[in-house]
């Protein structure tokens, strides 16, 4: 590994850095560099697995054992596969849907029937957050535009964390039908967010 | 499965994309290792993939608990802690020594008599069972009676040893577990480890400080940071031969 630590990482200095020169300096194990990365995501990632567990006390756990194993695996962070951020969600969703397989299918359905409200009420969301920023007020919009059948199985997939043949089952709905829906879901989503990755980024 | 990009839908796997990507498929690894061989489904999952990664944004957001800064960043800092002091970046300047340490050196006095009754506290306790293999060594622990259903143990491998436990309480608010080294008739000395649990109550934690000469291994549960000797009576005890 080459010394790209200077002598001195003062706070000030570290937090001038992009999340991906932050992440050279986590691969060398500096825990200053890793908590501007845990600060400037934390939020994001509490609240995808707030939104997937639908339990506060499981979501922390699961945020939890995703930022350590982004601490721990900080040497893997490729810039040339996506940001920062879409690294370390995708930790946190595959965590997520770890601890929701756990935890067995009953709880998945309460969860993903009452998830979307439960979290809507979330009481430490303030008004800033909740007008949101313009990506996710676009995303959200793309989302509640596609026809319920496609909207659903993409729901259920990614934050319920259902299989697909889970998924068929519960909705009485052949196999093929539920992954044509998925893609035709994300495939509109696709269109509707042209230029996402320059806003996301 | 062809490998002409033309017409996508030549490949019969192309519908797994989409399950693929919203990570719902159940054989995700079987169809990764087809994505290697099939460009007409590496397209279709590139694109697809951008949508999966922006899904995240559409959740409504809430604010990290404080409590999980906590316990992420106390990790973190005892691993680099560690990490530091096993030499593994020894090319760099060593950090200020025990810099958020010192300022509990005064506790001390008062801690002296803590460990003094600490062997007393923690002897109404489980049975040891020690089991031993060529390579590895497994030392169930003594836990406190404060900690009901609490289990603990020293598993130690090579140099190496781990302390596992699992049932344990979670460390109050600002508090975590720190890890100890006793040895002969000494005071218990930092093992240079700390440690919380997750809510299921199960944590563990490393030994970088070798066994060599250790008589036990405590845990105690400190501010967070951890001490220089320990301020509160020890919850965990280890006995190893002599």
């Amino acid at each position: 590994m080459s010394r790209l630590r200077p002598v001195v990482n003062s706070k000030e200095k570290l937090r001038k850095l992009a999340d991906e020169e932050l992440m050279e300096l986590v691969a060398g194990n500096d825990a200053d560099a890793f908590e501007i990365i845990f600060e400037r995501h934390a939020d994001a990632a509490f609240s995808l697995a707030y939104r997937m567990c639908g339990r506060r006390s499981l979501a922390e756990d699961v945020a939890q054992e995703a930022f350590l194993a982004l601490w721990r695996s900080g040497t893997r962070y490729d810039r040339s596969r996506g940001s920062v951020r879409t690294w370390a969600l995708g930790i946190v969703h595959n965590r997520a849907v770890d601890a929701l397989r756990r935890s067995g299918v009953h709880e998945r359905r309460r969860v993903s029937d009452e998830g979307i409200e439960e979290s809507l009420e979330a009481p430490e969301r303030t008004d800033a957050q909740a007008i949101g920023n313009a990506a996710s007020r676009e995303i959200r919009g793309a989302l509640e535009e596609l026809p319920e059948e496609q909207r659903r199985v993409i729901e259920l997939a990614y934050f319920g964390g259902f299989t697909h043949i889970e998924i068929a089952s519960m909705l009485d709905t052949p196999l093929g039908t539920v992954k044509g829906r998925m893609r035709l879901g994300l495939q509109k989503l696709r269109g509707d967010l042209h230029g996402w990755e320059a806003v996301g980024a | 499965m062809s490998s002409r990009e033309t017409n996508r839908d030549d490949c019969l796997d192309i519908g797994d994309a989409a399950p693929y990507v919203l990570g719902a498929l159940d054989d995700g690894e079987r169809y990764s290792e087809h994505l290697r061989t099939c460009a007409s489904c590496r397209a279709e999952v590139a694109e697809l993939q951008l949508v999966a990664d922006a899904l995240p944004a559409s959740v409504a957001p809430a604010v990290a608990p404080e409590s999980l800064r906590d316990r992420v960043l106390a990790t973190v800092r005892s691993e680099a802690e560690l990490l530091h002091a096993a030499g593994h970046e020894a090319d760099e300047p060593p950090r200020q020594p025990g810099r958020w340490r010192a300022r509990r050196l005064s506790l001390l006095s008062t801690s002296v008599a803590i460990v003094a009754t600490a062997a007393t506290i923690v002897a109404i306790a489980l049975a040891i069972g020690v089991s031993s293999t060529t390579h590895e060594r497994v030392i169930t622990a003594q836990v406190s009676p404060s900690l009901p259903g609490a289990r603990a143990s020293l598993r130690q491998f090579g140099g190496h040893a781990e302390l596992v436990v699992s049932g344990m309480r979670q460390p109050r608010a600002g508090m975590i577990y720190e890890v100890w080294v006793q040895r002969g008739n000494g005071s218990p000395q930092p093992a240079n480890a700390l440690f919380s649990v997750n809510s299921r109550g199960s944590g563990s934690a490393s030994v970088p400080t070798g066994l060599d000469g250790v008589r036990s291994v405590l845990v105690t549960s400190e501010p967070l940071g951890g001490s220089l000797h320990p301020t509160s009576a020890p919850v965990i005890r280890v006995a190893l031969a002599a």
